[in-house]
């Protein structure tokens, strides 16, 4: 927590990945140690319309000499992610981080499998290419709608050590099936934890996989969000005592046994 | 050097700069950007006598120039914020005006008499005005006589300064302004959120999980502006604290000028965790090349035409 801080970063690479997702390549003048799951809050605005900034989770960061130069993969959904599409290279944007609570990556045992859904990509793609780093195998299962959608897919075979599963809802790449079905077809014994990302009805659907196969399962949520820094309660996820806790704070990674049923 | 020392009523303030209730924690959240005793005071989120678990979600929504907000006041409650909170805060000597809330009369005098037991608390602001929960709050703050009778029950309770937070939904907020004063109110906050909607088309449901919810941001300012001169017009004895949409010094000013003695900021501190004290620098920085030397002449210098 004490690592966060409030920056400007400038935005140096925008790359499209589909017709509505796209990589940005930020740099920043102050360290920024996040770990996968982690995110930032973001700020383009100038005026109060749009008034507050936006969570983005860091896809990937590495130290500079004094800062950091790291990634966010964007999908543009409404205003905030239509400015970050059409800013000029070279603009500053408000970078308020690394808040919250990441994966643990180092209690993932031997074979970890990692799970990402549509924009739910970037903190799964930053947790393998730390795993990578670690030197641990693991495979990773990631679901789209349509094969436009499935990104960066050259690059994630790259950092999978072990087997990378591709598929969309309409089967346009891959098996014509949702990612969790995929998984429990292809379901390993030696799985060892799960780490996923992507919307709800998929996150249900790994929590329910994860307690039948007695595996633990640790899920990064997407609640909306207000302050990022824990003061507005606005983010709150439903625990299993029937709490409610800022999701920017205990989160946005939890533990699917630490979730109220259905959450 | 401009003089930024103020007071509320009886309570002496370093500066007119505070944070709101509900949008700064407990005070000692964001000690990495805005340590609490660099301003004015810190007012703390809504206590009750009992942790409250709060409403169900979504409870937040953007909307232009603002938010809106369902918490329903979840809060650890007063025990909690006594051993947990307070004794950090006095520590560091920060000025604490606790948020107190309850569903009954009896519950405010609840977590007063808790409270009256400790040290380090400035003053107290009644929440009457909460439009997000079911009992309690916003029924006191919209009656008249259920305030007054509220406020005369809590009043020999306690010395310290009891400030009313006032609704601007309610059908007569001067009606209620002046029953809180006339039964021993030392201040008025004013003001509270204001009851909004938002509405999904795609879905054809509103935006957040209780319906109505609480709208906050520059979009309410110049409602809010309006509450405080009104009301500082009707009562102009009565000690005001302006809130309502304040991102600059410039805003501050201009509630200042409209009669209150201090400001709270409140969901500017979401869009900047440091936002109170760029306020407080704003403020000082327009004092300085307005040739203010004290900024308690701003107060009421309104001039209407
Ligand atoms: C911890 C966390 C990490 C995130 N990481 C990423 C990421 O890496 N990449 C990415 O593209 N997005 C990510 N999101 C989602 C992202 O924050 C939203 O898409 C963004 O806030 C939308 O802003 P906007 O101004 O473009 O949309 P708005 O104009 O505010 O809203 C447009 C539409 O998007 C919906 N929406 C708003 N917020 C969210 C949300 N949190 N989740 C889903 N839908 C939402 C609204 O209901 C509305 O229908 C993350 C969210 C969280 C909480
Ligand atoms: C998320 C949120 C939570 C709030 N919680 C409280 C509360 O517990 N008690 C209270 O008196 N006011 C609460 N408020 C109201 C604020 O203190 C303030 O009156 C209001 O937001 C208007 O000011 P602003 O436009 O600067 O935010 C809350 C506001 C928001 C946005
Ligand atoms: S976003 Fe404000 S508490 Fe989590």
């Amino acid at each position: 927590m004490d690592a966060r801080v409030d920056q400007k970063a400038v935005l140096v690479a925008r790359s499209q990945l589909s017709p509505r997702c796209f990589a940005l390549d930020l740099v920043c003048p102050r360290p920024l140690p996040a770990q996968p799951g982690q995110f930032v809050m973001v700020g383009v605005s100038a005026t109060s319309d749009p008034l507050l900034r936006r969570p983005f989770s860091v896809a990937g960061v590495m130290p500079t000499e004094n800062g950091a130069q790291f990634q966010l993969l964007v999908k543009e959904v409404g205003k905030v992610t239509a400015m970050l599409r059409h800013l000029p290279l070279g603009s500053e944007v408000g970078v308020l981080g690394p808040l919250g609570r990441g994966f643990s990556l180092d209690s993932c045992g031997p074979h970890p499998v990692l799970v990402a859904g549509g924009i739910g990509l970037p903190p799964v793609l930053f947790a393998a290419r730390q795993l990578q780093k670690q030197g641990v195998s693991f495979d990773l299962f990631y679901g789209a709608a349509s094969e436009p959608e499935l990104l960066l897919r050259s690059e994630i075979q790259k950092v999978v050590s072990g087997d990378a599963v591709f598929c969309t809802d309409d089967g346009s790449f891959g098996e014509s099936v949702f990612v969790t079905d995929l998984l429990r077809k292809r379901w390993k014994s030696r799985y060892s934890h799960l780490l996923a990302c992507g919307p709800n009805p998929m996150l249900h659907a790994v929590a329910r996989l994860a307690r039948e196969k007695g595996v633990a399962a640790e899920l990064s949520l997407e609640e909306p969000m207000a302050c990022g820094v824990g003061v507005c309660l606005g983010c709150v996820v439903k625990l299993a005592d029937g709490t409610y806790a800022p999701s920017c704070q205990k989160g946005p990674v939890f533990r699917a046994s630490e979730l109220a049923e259905g959450w | 050097m401009v003089r930024l020392a103020t007071e509320v009523g009886s309570l002496q303030l370093k500066n007119p700069i505070l944070a709101a209730s509900g949008t700064f924690g407990y005070g000692l959240d964001l000690l990495d950007f805005c340590p609490p005793e660099a301003l004015g005071a810190v007012v703390t989120k809504g206590l009750s006598p009992k942790p409250r678990a709060g409403n169900p979600t979504p409870r937040i929504v953007e909307t232009p120039a603002g938010m809106i907000n369902s918490i329903g006041l979840q809060n650890i409650g007063v025990e909690a914020f006594c051993t947990d909170v307070l004794p950090t805060l006095r520590q560091r000597k920060a000025c604490v005006v606790v948020n107190v809330f309850g569903e009954t009369e009896e519950e405010y005098a609840t977590v007063i008499e808790r409270l009256q037991r400790e040290e380090g608390i400035a003053a107290y602001e009644l929440n009457v005005s909460c439009p997000n929960v079911h009992k309690g709050g916003m029924e006191f703050g919209h009656d008249p006589k259920l305030l007054r009778s509220l406020v005369a029950a809590l009043r020999p309770l306690t010395q310290r300064p009891l400030w009313v937070k006032l609704s601007p939904n309610a059908p007569s907020p001067l009606a209620v302004a002046e029953a809180a004063v006339t039964a021993g109110a030392d201040a008025l906050t004013l003001v509270n959120t204001f009851r909004a909607l938002s509405v999904n088309a795609r879905t054809r449901r509103p935006s957040i999980a209780t319906g109505f919810g609480g709208l906050s941001g520059p979009a309410i300012k110049p409602l809010a502006l309006r509450l405080v001169w009104e009301v500082h017009r009707a009562i102009p004895q009565a000690p005001l604290v302006g809130i309502g949409g304040i991102m600059s010094g410039t805003d501050a000013v201009e509630f200042l000028l409209a009669g209150a003695s201090a400001v709270q900021v409140g969901t500017a501190t979401f869009r900047n965790p440091n936002a109170c004290l760029t306020v407080l620098a704003e403020l000082e920085a327009f004092c300085q090349q307005e040739g203010v030397e004290d900024v308690r002449e701003l107060v009421g210098g309104l001039v209407w035409p």
